[in-house]
């Protein structure tokens, strides 16, 4: 099946920014309703924290902020094979991902269904990640060079791996091993997205033994 | 080495520092009103005058970061809390510990040095910035360098009159270090179990704590950085000068790994010191996850800065970022949750 997409890539790539926007922007007004609902509370009843209270807020919170992380996922691109289906592919591969999202969160319930979502963006961002970095492939990219495109690989995997840590391993023995794994990902993806021309002067440097050129 | 001396050293630091900060104090009270005068007169001997005095003013922050690690140096030098044999003994078996005493390793940028920290790192970003760009050039430029002059005198007096390092320093720290000799001076155990059972946690997890000395710092540098940002997102609200976005985009750059990086290290840190306590979804960090979404939504929107109604929308997205972050910072003093508690 080929759907395609009757939006020019520029337009298309734009209204997903604002959209991813508008997702962040709501998941910082779930923050500051968090912010004024632990701070109320604490003023009406001092010792919220010790009752059931507190249980209930750190639900309530949890499933207010998994939509938007799942939106997040979705506008991100991070669950659909961008960078190695064609564009024409995209709204096939990312609404039949989501369908299954949805079946599991039917059968099961919300928290397996992102922990589904998160698990297939792992294999998803891996694969360009494996891909991207042996130079194999013709994935697409917005910006251009090696280091941009590796590091931008390495951010997204470091994020999806983040997410599925806290949605999905939090009581497991292995969630501060994850943890930092997803955190060195996510550093040398940002150092590289951000400062491409400086790693590759670092590498070349290296590379030379030392010899500045 | 003893109790006495870190007194002695204690008094030193206020001794010396306090000329210091009030220096600070005057130059940037100087400094601020020097730039509003160049930003209405567009004087350039005033916008050399305001150089110059932002490059003191740098020079005696750098001055007093040095005595404040004195003193934090004499802290580790002249404290030592000494276990009584049958104390060591207890530790031993209940925390696994062997060690018979134990020393504070205090970071440079707790109680009212953290103000202190974020205005130094604002003055060395500002004349790393004076350096690579040549203000003076054009009228604009000329009142953008104004602009943070004002920040960096702001962030001076704010200094002075809220959180001055050197007036009484360590107010918290002191308070549990006399705590601690008052306990030893009285010969009953149980006491002196007591005042250790609350220092030892404080000090493994708190002011020796190695994401102490990374947490703190990174998300301050990120401060500093990101005040830069928001200078930059103020003018490009009105000229649509190139320049004005590349230095907000290149602080936020720095500003954004960091705190990308700070709040990461700041999750393991709270996972062992906090376990089994009370801080998901604390308003500290409820106000660090809204900074950090904001910041990002941010670097998005810049990425189409040459669409219509981008550049507006980006700058006011950066300032609001600014605003978060402001609010994020004062979230430890005005609201409550674990970071209220620990600090």
């Amino acid at each position: 099946m080929t759907l395609e997409l009757n939006i020019k890539p520029k337009t298309y790539d734009f209204y997903l920014m604002i959209l991813t926007s508008a997702v962040l922007a709501v998941i910082g007004l779930v923050c500051l309703y968090g912010i004024g609902y632990y701070t109320y509370t604490n003023e009406i009843t001092p010792e919220w924290t010790q009752t059931k209270m507190y249980g209930d807020y750190i639900d309530s919170m949890n499933h207010l902020i998994y939509p938007f992380v799942v939106l997040l996922l979705v506008v991100l691109g991070l669950c659909i094979p961008k960078r190695i289906v064609p564009r024409q592919l995209l709204l096939a591969a990312g609404t039949g991902i989501l369908a299954a999202t949805f079946l599991v969160a039917l059968i099961t319930n919300i928290s397996t269904s992102l922990a589904f979502l998160l698990a297939v963006s792992i294999v998803v961002q891996a694969a360009v990640m494996v891909l991207t970095i042996l130079g194999r492939g013709r994935l697409t990219y917005e910006r251009e060079g090696y280091f941009v495109q590796a590091g931008s690989s390495m951010l997204h995997l470091g994020t999806v791996i983040f997410v599925f840590d806290f949605v999905s391993m939090r009581t497991s023995e292995l969630h501060l091993g994850v943890f930092w794994v997803a955190t060195i990902l996510i550093t040398m993806g940002t150092v590289l997205s951000f400062y491409p021309g400086e790693a590759g002067s670092i590498l070349r440097f290296l590379r030379s033994g030392g010899r500045s050129s | 080495m003893s109790y006495q001396e870190y007194l002695a050293a204690r008094d030193t630091v206020t001794t010396i520092g306090q000329p210091v900060i009030s220096v600070i104090f005057i130059i940037s009270l100087a400094l601020g009103i020097i730039a509003i005068y160049q930003m209405l007169s567009n004087d350039s001997r005033a916008f050399r005058l305001a150089s110059q005095l932002r490059e003191m003013d740098t020079a005696l922050l750098v001055i007093g970061f040095i005595i404040i690690a004195w003193f934090h140096l004499r802290i580790y030098q002249t404290i030592e809390l000494v276990y009584p044999p049958e104390l060591a003994n207890y530790m031993g078996s209940t925390m696994g510990t062997s060690a018979t005493s134990l020393r504070f390793v205090v970071p440079l940028w707790i109680e009212t040095e953290k103000l202190y920290f974020w205005t130094l790192c604002l003055s060395i970003f500002l004349a790393v910035t004076n350096y690579r760009y040549d203000f003076i050039k054009t009228k604009i430029t000329a009142l953008f360098s104004s602009a943070m002059n004002i920040m960096l005198a702001a962030f001076g007096l704010l200094t002075y009159y809220t959180s001055n390092p050197f007036i009484e320093p360590l107010p918290g720290l002191h308070s549990e270090i006399t705590g601690w000799y008052q306990a030893a001076s009285v010969s009953d155990p149980n006491v002196l179990y007591g005042a250790l059972y609350q220092l030892y946690f404080r000090i493994i997890y708190y002011y020796n704590s190695e994401y102490m000395w990374t947490h703190p710092p990174m998300l301050f540098i990120a401060y500093a950085s990101l005040v830069v940002t928001f200078v930059g997102c103020v003018f490009m609200l009105f000229r649509r000068e190139k320049i004005f976005d590349r230095i907000s985009y290149n602080h936020a750059k720095v500003g954004y790994l960091l705190l990308t990086v700070g709040m990461l290290i700041g999750y393991p840190w709270a996972v062992v010191a906090w376990e089994g306590k009370d801080w998901w979804w604390d308003p500290k960090i409820n106000g660090s996850i809204m900074m950090w979404v904001l910041y990002s939504a941010y670097l998005h929107t810049r990425i189409y800065l040459k669409r219509r109604n981008m550049w507006q929308a980006t700058a006011v997205l950066g300032i609001i970022c600014f605003m978060s972050l402001v609010f994020t910072y004062l979230l430890t003093y005005i609201a409550p949750g674990i970071h209220a508690i620990t600090q």
